[in-house]
């Protein structure tokens, strides 16, 4: 684990040797929300390549770069791209950007995602704020000696995604006129879409939603004490809801019908967090 | 050596060696491998002579294609597969699905042996896999994307293809063998499940379980192939009447459940229309 920190630590200085200031909040954007981090002022990219020890993200439509500026005024760290699991990495691949964010002093974090309805009540294009996640990934990113300079070895997750943020975003979504769904985010490995058979049981199991990211990043956010707080896009119904079948396409065209709403809330959240 | 590599040099092998270009796959389960004996004009190509290729482990299970003739067709049979719990990667378990699209193959029969969780079945009954859930808590498609094979985010809504599935089960209702209909649970294995493990299978939904057939059919739409699934219901996997299985057990039962699995198989391949389906 002194590896770790000690990779964890070139990638933190790394960064704070090309910023000036300080960021106070996290935010990872999802597929097709990138956009948002144009609306930074005062911006400075980063490449994740060009940060030491940092994976290197490879899918379409995530750009794979930290955008250091401000938003409502506020200092933010934001992630445009992040690292899947399906992608190949490893779960400590995956959430390293969370443990570097944490050691540049960040302690509040917004994960957002694309991710379809299970809940047939909910419709392609609708936010969902999330209330709880099921990790269904099969692995976990804190297995392995304990990073106790992060956290202790068996974290809390009853409040991954803090009741306090929650009611603050609802309360945002109310005064916005944007409607906001709550629900439980079921994430799997992906990469293949889940069969309706998959859906079924998820659905049974308690979960309103699913995707194939964030679970780990909060997982380790809140071993690293960061208060959370998580917004979904549904951008399709999952396998089975409706007789279609799933594309990348249809996913990256729903987040783009959805930004316009999505960056206006996210902006107003980071204005009152 | 790269993953592309392995599939093309298993490929290349097996493509000078046969006489012409397979059209139908079939993978044989546990106890099923005998259908391989009604093939004409066979090929066998032991996989321990294939670059690039696993060695299967498991009793049951001989380990080698059986190209040849079935009912018109030219057919490319696996005795024996690879299982996860057999300790290969997943791009191991599926490798031979990769090499077989490569070899020209479009529509696939994976067959297994397995357990019922659903009380209508018994015991040597055949189960149609409408559907599946991937417990194993991977996925073969994992890492970078092979895009000669497939899309990033393949659609699985439709795995197991509708129009095999009625044309079995025409098939089986003409034969006079009784089949069902339901969804395949993929665990890992290769300890048998818990009773509170079956109890929550069939909460889920699930309506046998078994420790292969999923990742190969993950692959295969991935690639396109179009999937029949068949499952041997070889014990009851009833959480309240459970007694102590064994693999001889398993096996006594596909051994028992054969002829009909064989007869169906093989008036599939001689009715089903692979242009059209292809």
């Amino acid at each position: 684990m002194m590896e770790m920190n000690k990779k964890i630590s070139e990638a933190k200085i790394y960064i704070e040797n090309n910023i000036v200031e300080k960021p106070e909040i996290g935010l990872i954007l999802g597929s097709g929300l990138g956009v948002l981090g144009d609306r930074a002022e005062n911006q400075k990219i980063i490449d994740y390549a060009n940060i030491p020890n940092f994976p290197i993200s490879t899918i379409e439509g995530h750009k794979g770069r930290f955008i250091f500026g401000e938003i409502s005024g506020r200092k933010v760290a934001i992630m445009q791209g992040r690292f899947h699991y399906y992608e190949g990495y490893d779960m400590k691949e995956t959430v390293f950007p969370i443990w570097v964010m944490r050691l540049l002093g960040i302690e509040k974090l917004i994960v957002t995602n694309a991710a379809g309805g299970i809940n047939t009540d909910y419709k392609p294009g609708e936010l969902m704020l999330i209330k709880d996640h099921i990790n269904f990934m099969g692995k976990n990113p804190l297995i392995g000696p304990n990073l106790s300079s992060m956290g202790t070895r068996f974290p809390d997750m009853s409040n991954a995604y803090s009741s306090r943020l929650r009611d603050l975003i609802k309360s945002i979504s109310y005064k916005l006129n944007i409607p906001i769904r709550e629900g439980v985010y079921a994430s799997m490995t992906g990469p293949a879409y889940e069969t309706p058979a998959e859906i079924k049981m998820l659905r049974i199991m308690g979960a309103d939603a699913v995707g194939m990211s964030t679970v780990p990043e909060v997982i380790a956010a809140n071993h690293a004490g960061m208060e959370v707080a998580g917004i979904s896009c549904i951008t399709n119904m999952a396998a089975g809801v409706l007789d279609k079948p799933l594309s990348h396409e249809e996913v990256i065209k729903t987040a783009d019908e959805v930004k316009d709403k999505f960056i206006k809330l996210v902006i107003s959240i980071i204005n009152e967090i | 050596m790269s993953y592309i590599d392995k599939i093309n040099n298993a490929y290349e092998y097996i493509n000078n060696i046969l006489p012409c270009r397979p059209q139908i796959g079939v993978v044989l389960g546990t106890g099923l491998g005998t259908l391989a004996d009604h093939i004409e004009n066979k090929v066998i190509i032991e996989y321990n002579s294939v670059p690039d290729f696993p060695v299967s482990t498991v009793e049951g299970h001989a380990g080698r294609f059986i190209f040849g003739d079935m009912e018109g067709k030219k057919v490319l049979a696996m005795q024996g597969r690879f299982h996860y719990y057999e300790g290969y990667s997943m791009k191991e378990v599926t490798l031979p699905i990769r090499v077989m699209k490569k070899l020209g193959i479009g529509m696939l029969i994976l067959s297994n042996a397995c357990g019922g969780l659903n009380k209508a079945f018994s015991a040597g009954d055949i189960m149609i896999i409408k559907d599946h859930i991937n417990l194993i808590g991977d996925n073969p498609l994992i890492g970078a994307n092979l895009s000669e094979f497939g899309p990033r985010f393949p659609d699985m809504s439709q795995t197991y293809d509708h129009e095999l599935i009625e044309l079995c089960k025409k098939i089986a209702s003409r034969l006079n063998i009784k089949v069902h209909e339901g969804i395949y649970t993929a665990v890992s294995g290769p300890n048998y499940e818990t009773k509170a493990e079956l109890n929550m299978l069939i909460v889920a939904g699930s309506d046998a379980v078994g420790m292969s057939t999923v990742p190969e059919a993950i692959v295969a739409r991935h690639c396109g192939i179009k999937i029949l699934g068949l499952s041997c219901i070889t014990d009851m996997a009833i959480p309240d009447a459970l007694v102590p299985l064994s693999h001889e057990e398993v096996v006594r039962v596909a051994e028992m459940a054969k002829p009909k699995f064989v007869s169906l198989v093989k008036e599939f391949i001689k009715e089903v229309n692979i242009h059209e389906s292809l």
